[in-house]
């Protein structure tokens, strides 16, 4: 994995070429390997942790099992939260450069840090109820479930429905508009990009495994 | 069916008489104390005045109409020395912005009356989680109604916000009304378990009155436009519509989880 992003970086400003149609030469669409796949992470993360949030309400399991998922759908959240942030961060760059702004006030943009602002409340809920974790259990799953209503509407509804959007429409997959070295660095960084949030996943996990059993150990 | 539901089904009470049972004793104690309209009215009003002075410099340029065509009225604006105008899509934006905040400085109290009073046992015992979900949404709805009939009208006098479209302004603010009260009554119900203060009620809530408040900035445009195809009104208000009645699904869906011991 870290093999694979070092030369996917690599790739991104030393390989692939310029893109048409942006500001400095076509040089600040090399943030694209960046900034689409942290967007499109963000949402998967969401998908993750609702999804988590579904089974640890509607399925019974033991309580060490049922907590167990609960933390997936927690760390699916926290790094929802961390990629929603790379994204936002690595949009505004490019809307400074290209638009000569870092902030526009467009609908792709507050969507963004709306997504960013749910995942920041879903995370404060947690903490607020840390001494409990069966309570924070259920009711951070009733929150993320009720939050998937908007985090819905910003991700597939608002650009539709608020269409006046400077966002650069998805020519990433018209396999005619990209050229060869331009694919396979995209791609890659697809690739690098979900291994990384895989690996993170599993180290907080693994983290979370071993916290708890030093907990039952001294409690 | 749950304890809870078992125990409601034994006294032969039907769901919806359950639900009228919890609204009328809502009602009646919030008549009797006033407290839901007395916190949202002082606050939505003390906000109204904050507004009007902090927005007094905005006031709307008049214009005059001549060959179809609109220009400005004074020369002032002619020569651009006129302040911007604030116009009635803003003015209505602004309107649900003191109508989201107010709902949440008082809408929490329905549940943490509960919690407080140590009559939620007592609520669990004989009502199902589905009639109390309905009961205190459609208390949260009332006094939002309330509220919005009192200031509305205050509100247009105070800032000259034009109504546009009758039957549009009146959807959305229907609409908007409903998306409201089902954010608050859920958020409520959440924060009151987490026996949270009230800063986590505005945490947990307004990240998801955002999304409201863009849809219907989106729907205030439309009620100001003059014979709006209805192909726009209905994708604007009904896309505001469908995220209240959306809330209101996945909430009836989740509440006995939050409700329930």
């Amino acid at each position: 994995m870290g093999l694979l992003m070092g030369l996917m970086i690599y790739g991104a400003f030393f390989y692939a070429g310029g893109a048409l149609g942006f500001n400095a030469s076509g040089d600040i669409a090399r943030i694209v390997f960046f900034h689409v796949p942290c967007a499109i992470l963000s949402s998967v993360c969401y998908a993750v942790g609702a999804w988590f949030a579904v089974v640890y309400l509607f399925k019974k399991y033991p309580r060490r099992k049922a907590l167990e998922i609960d933390a997936k759908s927690g760390i699916a959240m926290e790094l929802g939260f961390l990629f929603c942030t790379l994204g936002t961060i690595t949009g505004s760059i490019f809307a400074g450069m290209q638009w000569n702004s870092y902030w526009n006030w467009d609908p792709r943009e507050i969507s963004i840090v709306i997504m960013l602002l749910l995942y920041a409340s879903y995370l404060v809920l947690r903490a607020a109820l840390a001494g409990k974790p069966e309570q924070r259990a259920k009711l951070a799953a009733v929150y993320a479930l009720v939050a998937l209503v908007p985090a819905q509407y910003l991700i597939w509804a608002i650009t539709r429905i608020v269409p006046s959007t400077m966002h650069p429409k998805n020519p990433l997959f018209e396999k005619e508009s990209l050229s060869l070295s331009y694919k396979i660095v995209l791609y890659s960084s697809f690739l690098a990009f979900t291994l990384l949030y895989m690996w993170l996943s599993q180290l907080r996990f693994r983290a979370y495994k071993v916290r708890t059993r030093l907990e039952g150990k001294r409690g | 069916m749950t304890t809870f539901e078992n125990a409601a089904s034994e006294t032969r009470v039907s769901w919806w008489q359950q639900t009228f049972a919890l609204l009328a004793k809502d009602l009646k104690a919030e008549l009797r104390t006033k407290v839901a309209i007395s916190a949202v009215g002082v606050f939505t009003f003390a906000s109204l005045l904050l507004l009007g002075l902090a927005t007094a410099v905005l006031k709307e340029v008049p214009t005059i109409k001549l060959l179809g065509l609109s220009y400005p009225a004074t020369l002032d604006q002619l020569l651009g020395k006129q302040q911007p105008a604030w116009d009635s899509p803003s003015k209505l934006g602004m309107l649900w912005v003191l109508f989201c905040f107010a709902a949440f400085a008082g809408l929490a109290h329905s549940f943490v009356h509960e919690e407080e009073t140590n009559t939620v046992t007592a609520l669990r015992l004989s009502m199902s989680a589905g009639a109390v979900y309905t009961g205190k949404l459609l208390f949260n709805l009332i006094v939002l109604l309330v509220i919005m009939l009192v200031v509305t009208p205050v509100y247009i006098a105070m800032t000259g916000m034009k109504i546009g479209s009758p039957f549009v302004f009146l959807a959305v603010m229907l609409s908007g009304g409903v998306c409201l009260a089902a954010t608050a009554t859920i958020i409520a119900a959440l924060a009151a378990k987490a026996q949270g203060t009230g800063a986590l009620y505005g945490a947990l809530g307004l990240p998801l009155l955002l999304v409201f408040l863009l849809l219907l900035m989106n729907a205030a445009g439309t009620v100001y436009v003059e014979n709006a195809p209805t192909l726009r009104i209905v994708k604007d208000v009904g896309g505001l519509f469908s995220f209240g009645v959306l809330i209101i699904s996945m909430s009836a869906m989740l509440f006995h989880f939050v409700w329930e011991e």
